[in-house]
């Protein structure tokens, strides 16, 4: 193997497999990223079993090859480099890359290319295209919500319904539950229903942050297998196996209060109170007071702690209903608030102990429920 | 077989069977005589386990010659005139029974002198009679010698243990009073060799060193007696000084020793949560109360007392134990010789710096810093298991599950007393599935659960259905949690269903070892940990923390 690239573009393509390498492993190998040549290109590749990202950038290849070397290695020694040609050999009695940049050279002992698992080719299954920014909406604002304990691993994923031209992104914990619609770039011919894993969608989002053009999606529910094909980047996931709950039937169909907030201040009195409510559990107590004739409503956010003290904040809302007292963990109210991009956001309520529903004020493709805490009031 | 009144004989033995049980008795009934006539020195002597001689020597008052043959007489007594001496028994034996019931057992000879009398009496018994009496000189006191102990009763001679067991009863019994009465002198021989012997100075502390040897002593905590009655005074051992059994718990009442479960009780739930289980602590406490408060006369031996008001003395005790404990307890130090440091031996010889790595310590190292926990700064995270912090006296190690589980057992317990549990309920309800086992555990305590934040009610066979859980746990596996708790439950009584559950809880919520921890996560844990009542420990007894003294390094270094 003999080639050379630009610092900066293997720079950027090991940071992008780098999230891939595994970290704790009993597979040593999976520490190791391999390089490959493929036709003209320079192919980077990691995994940690469960999920694999490739990479490739642009190169002049004089001999054909391939290798493994260790990920973190190669990549701060990359990075400390300045921005000239890498030169890349292997010798292959010894295994040892040589990598010569400006008037710096390096030899690292690599592992034979045939020992790196197999990156899965996902073929057949259902193919799809979405619009990057709908993708970046939807992975944001829902898989926080999945679960990060393991007990029941469905619920560390993310489901997916693939119907038509709709892609319905949902994710649980027990505790919360968050669902996104989005539309499809390219309808599928069947209805597919998967379970992605949480983690590899956030490695997604990662990736598309700076991306402009729609990412191809291809689902293959029999290998338990997902494929998202960006420019010059592919991450293949595992599914989870196993069956999504039935989430539509946790969704409440009425309320008795509702309250449109401004996202902004909703958001800000809630930081504020988990201050106090550090010490316990994280409680936020809301009591939502609709206005009178003169008096617009108002939502008082507060928190206390035995030892630390009390904090009240108040928000004005539009309140339609009665009142109504709710507590909350604030951790999961942050975490919606914060993912919201609009100016308002309605917080519909039963009582107590019901599930609290919150909608973004203007568009109907996203809710997000939360089970209350119960407490004294 | 007609009715008819035993032999005097009969009756004696059979009384003395109360009495004298084994040799330890003999030489419990002759001591406590010789404390009752205020001797300031006493010395028994024992041979053969006791069986072939006891011989107890003191310089109390002695028995004027004329009464010589009466104390030998059943219910004859100098200690109590009338039945309302009775109401406040001072002195320890009251009876008239002991003497009389040995006399009944045993071979028994007594020199004794009072006061102003020129010379003493001798007095021989041989099977309760009077065998021979003479005159023999003798300082003021009185020394009696019973020998052949149950050579006339094969039977009880057969349920003796051995020479070494009958010994340690022995040795027991005269340790307790040398504990009882730091002012008296004891000396105690047991086949000629020198058992034990205390200075008779007065503080409890010395006898303690001679006892329980100075290692303990040192580690002894002194019980501040509030004035009022019951005072409750004494020492008690740190926890980390424990034992396997409860023999080193020992307990008197107005300085008698006494047995007492209610006392052992109180001990052992002020030191509950500081020891591990199965472990025991060491103490010497000493209740104080009015006279008519306390019953002492139910027992021939009176090993057995009742309190008129058993849960004041109770919790005077418990009270007192566990102030003591929390306020003094030191935390556990590392031991010299787990970081001696490395020396070359040759450059140990040549050295100029005076170095001896076995500096003749003083015989009582300062007593430990006696304090709560001082402000700690967090340096830093070792192994991802344990903090390490410096304190103003030191580097202190901290078990970060150990700390944290403590931090949180206190935190479920005072959330649960003020009734403020935090709840998160369940978006949908979740099925707990249970083995046989665990459901008849459960089905009996679903409902006490719910204190605890846990809302579950049975959904049918070995099923049950959770519609809220505690708001620590709610991102843990609670599940696998109530399983193994209910698993640790059924495995019989537990003792405090409520704590056996708050631990399990902590358990499960606390950080684990092995989890890297940020700075600020850590100061938090540190910040917390000083709030805490009982810092030293975690719930299941283990030490949270370990300190090496700035005192100890600079020796470690050879800087001193």
């Amino acid at each position: 193997m003999k080639l050379s690239c630009l610092q900066e573009n293997l720079d950027r393509g090991l940071s992008v497999v780098g999230r891939a390498v595994a970290v704790r492993t009993t597979l040593p190998i999976t520490n190791n990223v391999l390089l490959a040549t493929d036709q003209s290109r320079l192919k980077l590749a990691a995994t940690n079993l469960e999920m694999a990202v490739s990479c490739w950038i642009g190169a002049k290849v004089e001999e054909e090859g391939a290798i493994t070397v260790p990920a973190r290695l190669l990549s701060e020694f990359i990075g400390s480099l300045p921005a000239e040609k890498v030169d890349i050999s292997l010798s292959p009695q010894t295994k040892t890359v040589g990598l010569k940049c400006a008037r710096f050279e390096a030899r690292i002992s690599g592992v034979d290319a045939k020992d790196f698992p197999p990156i899965p080719k996902v073929e057949g299954g259902v193919t799809t295209k979405v619009e990057v920014e709908a993708l970046r909406q939807g992975i944001a604002r829902v898989v926080f919500a999945a679960a990060t304990e393991e007990s029941r691993p469905v619920l560390t994923g993310v489901d997916a319904v693939f119907e038509g031209d709709l892609l319905t992104l949902a994710a649980a914990d027990g505790f919360r539950l968050a669902v996104y619609k989005l539309p499809l770039a390219k309808a599928v011919s069947k209805k597919t229903e998967v379970i992605i894993p949480a983690r590899a969608l956030g490695e997604l989002n990662r990736l598309i942050a700076e991306q402009e053009e729609a990412v191809e999606i291809m689902v293959n529910p029999d290998k338990g297998q997902a494929l998202f094909s960006l420019k010059n980047v592919e991450l293949v996931s595992q599914l989870i196996q196993g069956t999504f709950p039935n989430y539509s039937q946790l969704i409440p169909k009425s309320s008795t209060t509702k309250a449109v907030i401004s996202v902004g201040d909703f958001l800000r009195a809630t930081k504020t109170a988990s201050i106090f409510a550090r010490d316990g559990s994280g409680i936020v107590r809301l009591v939502v007071t609709p206005g009178g004739e003169m008096t617009p409503g108002k939502v008082v956010v507060s928190a206390r702690s035995e030892e630390v003290g009390d904090d009240v904040g108040e928000i004005d809302a539009m309140v339609e209903g009665e009142e109504a007292k709710i507590a909350f963990n604030g951790k999961y109210l942050t975490d919606v608030l914060s993912v919201l991009g609009e100016a308002q956001v309605s917080l519909e309520t039963t009582n107590p102990s019901s599930p609290g529903v919150l909608k973004p004020v203007g568009v109907d493709n996203y809710l997000h429920v939360v089970m209350p805490m119960f407490v004294q009031w | 077989m007609p009715i008819k009144a035993l032999d005097p004989k009969v009756v004696a033995r059979i009384a003395a069977g109360e009495v004298v049980e084994r040799p330890a008795s003999v030489v419990k009934e002759l001591v406590e005589n010789a404390l009752d006539a205020g001797s300031s020195q006493i010395s028994v002597e024992v041979r053969g386990g006791g069986v072939s001689l006891i011989k107890v020597a003191d310089n109390g008052s002695g028995i004027a010659s004329a009464e010589v043959e009466l104390a030998f007489d059943r219910y004859a007594t100098s200690k109590l005139e009338n039945l309302d001496d009775l109401e406040s028994i001072q002195s320890l034996g009251f009876r008239g029974e002991a003497l009389p019931s040995i006399t009944a057992v045993a071979q028994v000879d007594m020199v004794t002198c009072a006061a102003g009398e020129r010379a003493g009496t001798y007095l021989a018994l041989k099977d309760g009679a009077i065998a021979s009496r003479s005159s023999q000189g003798r300082p003021q006191g009185t020394t009696v010698t019973v020998a052949n102990l149950f050579r006339k009763i094969p039977a009880r001679l057969k349920f003796l243990k051995s020479v070494a067991t009958e010994n340690a009863h022995i040795a027991n019994v005269v340790s307790q009073y040398a504990l009882a009465f730091p002012e008296v002198r004891f000396s105690l021989s047991i086949d000629g060799r020198a058992a034990l012997r205390t200075s008779g100075s007065g503080r409890l502390i010395d006898s303690i060193v001679e006892v329980y040897g100075a290692e303990v002593a040192d580690s002894m905590i002194e019980l501040k007696g509030e004035a009022a009655m019951p005072q409750v005074t004494g020492r008690i051992g740190s926890p980390k000084v424990n034992r396997s059994g409860r023999g080193y718990l020992s307990f008197f009442v107005n300085r008698r020793w006494v047995n007492s479960r209610l006392l052992a009780r109180a001990v052992e739930e002020a030191y509950h949560g500081l020891l591990m289980v199965g472990r025991h602590p060491i103490t010497v406490i000493n209740i104080s109360l009015p006279l008519n408060e306390v019953d002492v006369n139910i027992h021939p031996t009176k090993s057995e007392v009742k309190f008129a008001n058993e849960r004041a003395i109770f919790s005077a005790v418990q009270r007192a134990v566990r102030q003591a404990l929390t306020e003094q307890i030191a935390v556990p130090r590392v031991e010299a010789a787990v970081t001696r440091p490395v020396f070359p031996s040759a450059v140990r010889e040549t050295a100029t710096i005076p170095y001896s790595g076995v500096a003749p310590g003083p015989a009582f190292p300062p007593p430990t810093p006696s304090m709560a926990l001082p402000v700690l700064r967090v340096l830093g995270q070792l192994d991802n298991s344990y903090i390490i912090a410096e304190g103003p006296d030191g580097l202190y190690l901290i078990d970060q599950h150990a700390a944290h589980e403590r931090i949180l057992f206190e935190r479920i317990s005072q959330q649960r007393l003020r009734r403020e549990v935090e709840v998160q309920g369940m978006l949908e309800p979740m099925t707990l599935e249970v083995s046989p086992r665990q459901e008849a555990v459960l089905r009996s305590r679903y409902q006490d659960l719910n204190e605890f934040g846990f809302a579950i009610e049975p959904f049918g066979d070995k099923t049950f259905l959770v519609r809220a859980v505690p708001a620590l746990l709610h991102k843990e596996d609670w599940a696998g949690m109530l399983r193994e708790l209910l698993d640790s439950l059924s495995e019989g009584d537990k003792g405090d269903w409520a704590e056996e559950v708050t631990i399990s809880m902590a358990c499960h919520s606390a950080v684990r070892a092995g989890q890297s921890l940020s700075d600020a996560e850590m100061q938090e844990l540190v910040r917390q940990l000083e709030q805490s009542d009982t810092p030293h420990t975690c719930p299941h007894g283990r030490p949270t923390m370990i300190h090496l003294s700035s005192e100890q390094l600079k020796k470690q270094f050879g800087r001193t």
